[in-house]
């Protein structure tokens, strides 16, 4: 006896729902990696969607007081207006480290919402704080200044001094800005004269700052045109206190998906060096991600 | 007119090998030589390189191209390049880069025409100038600088932390179109 699919409803009612379920689940597999390998093709003309994750840490490390100031702007204003973040390390040694660089970065608090377009303006506005600072406390203090502004895609940075601006990408750390120090002008003048440049390394003068926030008329680095950002790329606005802890090389051992896991093992990084005389660390960490939906 | 600026260090090298010969005219077209240590290149065809770039002006960049490559045929890592503040014309051959600096990337120029427009930042070089180097680094210190020296002097000091200027000789030239000048 010969019997049909129509004649087994108990078989019916199982093998209809399992095969919707399979095409409904074949049909939403293959839309969405559809749309992931054509945004992975579109790769990095993709301008729409990338979203960021921060996180931060602000430690003492050995000094008796903490010199180091940092500002995020709000979160929540950065689609409409970017996000702001600035580190300034207070210089040691020197009696108004502190006050300055919290000066530093209220100003800059007071500068947001900033235009991104506007990067000479804002360069010349933090040259006038700086010009202010020198009138009020005449070389007896002053701070560096290192600072992000991201909007869209892109990325403009700010630096007086010698905090660092790392961007990670691709597993490879590499600092932004220049350091504003002896050392550099030490290393041109070498080069000019077609010499090599150790002598510049062990000059005990090397790591004096000749550009900081209190001095008047600084240069002020700022990026003439943004710099694009992609997928993945992570953003370090830090005090030296970190790099002089952990390596630029090493740096990558610590990054991780989240910016607050990142922030998390750089800042163990540094306890764990147990440096006698460690400095201040302050770092805010950027993570760049695709949003998927 | 193209701002530019040129480095030529011998590193840690007894002499410096590379070569760069230029000619300034309406437009700049520039011949630049990277020789590893085991290249070799005679006195004799150096000159002749220099005296047909001295005499290039008016030679369409193909026929520079065709003249020199009989002599630099044995030399593999070598680049021509012209350039006013409209287009910029290369020919690389082996191991010698040029970048431009467009949408915030760093990008390779490819081998023939490549229009430019004012403010383009475009960076030529040797193998062993970008060993130390990396694009974000070149790309970075591109946006700050006020000037071409400025950006050279940036890389200079990326370099050095890494090698004290003590390996190979260093050839590169920075170049920033100036439209308005």
């Amino acid at each position: 006896m010969e019997t049909s699919f129509a004649d087994l409803p108990q078989l019916q009612s199982f093998v209809i729902p399992a095969v919707v379920l399979f095409v409904a689940t074949a049909v939403a597999f293959f839309l969405l990696t559809g749309v992931y390998i054509k945004r992975k093709d579109a790769g990095r003309l993709d301008d729409t969607e990338l979203y960021l994750d921060c996180a931060y840490f602000c430690e003492i490390g050995k000094r008796p007081s903490q010199q180091d100031s940092l500002y995020i702007s709000p979160l929540s204003d950065y689609r409409k207006y970017g996000i702001t973040a600035i580190v300034a390390d207070g210089m040691g040694g020197m009696e108004y480290g502190g006050e300055i660089s919290k000066k530093v970065v209220d100003f800059v608090e007071g500068m947001c919402p900033m235009s991104f377009f506007a990067s000479e303006q804002n360069a010349d506005s933090i040259r006038k704080l700086s010009n202010e600072l020198y009138e009020e406390y005449h070389l007896s203090g002053g701070s560096t200044l290192a600072m992000v502004h991201i909007a869209g895609n892109y990325l403009n940075y700010y630096s007086v001094g010698d905090s660092d601006i790392i961007l990670v990408r691709e597993d490879v750390p590499t600092i932004l800005n220049p350091r504003q120090n002896y050392m550099a002008l030490l290393i041109k003048s070498l080069c000019r004269n077609n010499k090599q440049t150790q002598s510049a390394y062990t000059n005990s003068k090397s790591r004096s700052l000749i550009d900081f926030m209190g001095n008047q008329n600084p240069r002020v680095i700022y990026t003439k045109k943004p710099i694009r950002i992609f997928d993945g790329d992570k953003i370090i606005v830090s005090s030296d206190g970190l790099t002089d802890a952990v390596s630029l090389r090493n740096m990558t051992h610590y990054m991780r998906d989240s910016a607050s896991s990142t922030a998390s093992e750089l800042k163990r990084a540094v306890a764990s060096r147990k440096r006698p005389k460690q400095d201040n660390y302050t770092a805010i960490v950027f993570t760049v991600k695709r949003s998927f939906l | 007119m193209i701002e530019n600026y040129i480095l030529m260090h011998k590193g840690g090298q007894e002499e410096y090998r590379d070569n760069i010969f230029v000619n300034y005219s309406s437009s700049l077209t520039m011949a630049m030589l990277y020789l590893p240590l085991e290249s070799e290149f005679s006195v004799t065809d150096e000159a002749s390189v220099a005296a047909l770039v001295q005499g290039s002006s008016k030679m369409r960049f193909i026929d520079l191209s065709e003249s020199i490559y009989p002599i630099l045929t044995n030399l593999r890592n070598y680049m021509l390049i012209r350039i006013d503040d409209k287009h910029i014309e290369i020919e690389r051959h082996g191991k010698v880069f040029a970048y431009i600096v467009q949408n915030g990337e760093l990008k390779m120029l490819p081998n023939g025409m490549t229009s430019l427009e004012d403010g383009d930042r475009l960076i030529c070089c040797t193998g062993e100038f970008m060993r130390c180097l990396n694009d974000i680094a070149i790309l970075s210190d591109a946006v700050i600088a006020d000037s071409a020296e400025e950006w050279m002097d940036n890389l200079v000091c990326r370099i050095s932390d890494r090698n004290r200027l003590s390996e190979g000789n260093l050839t590169a030239v920075t170049m920033i179109v100036r439209s308005g000048d």
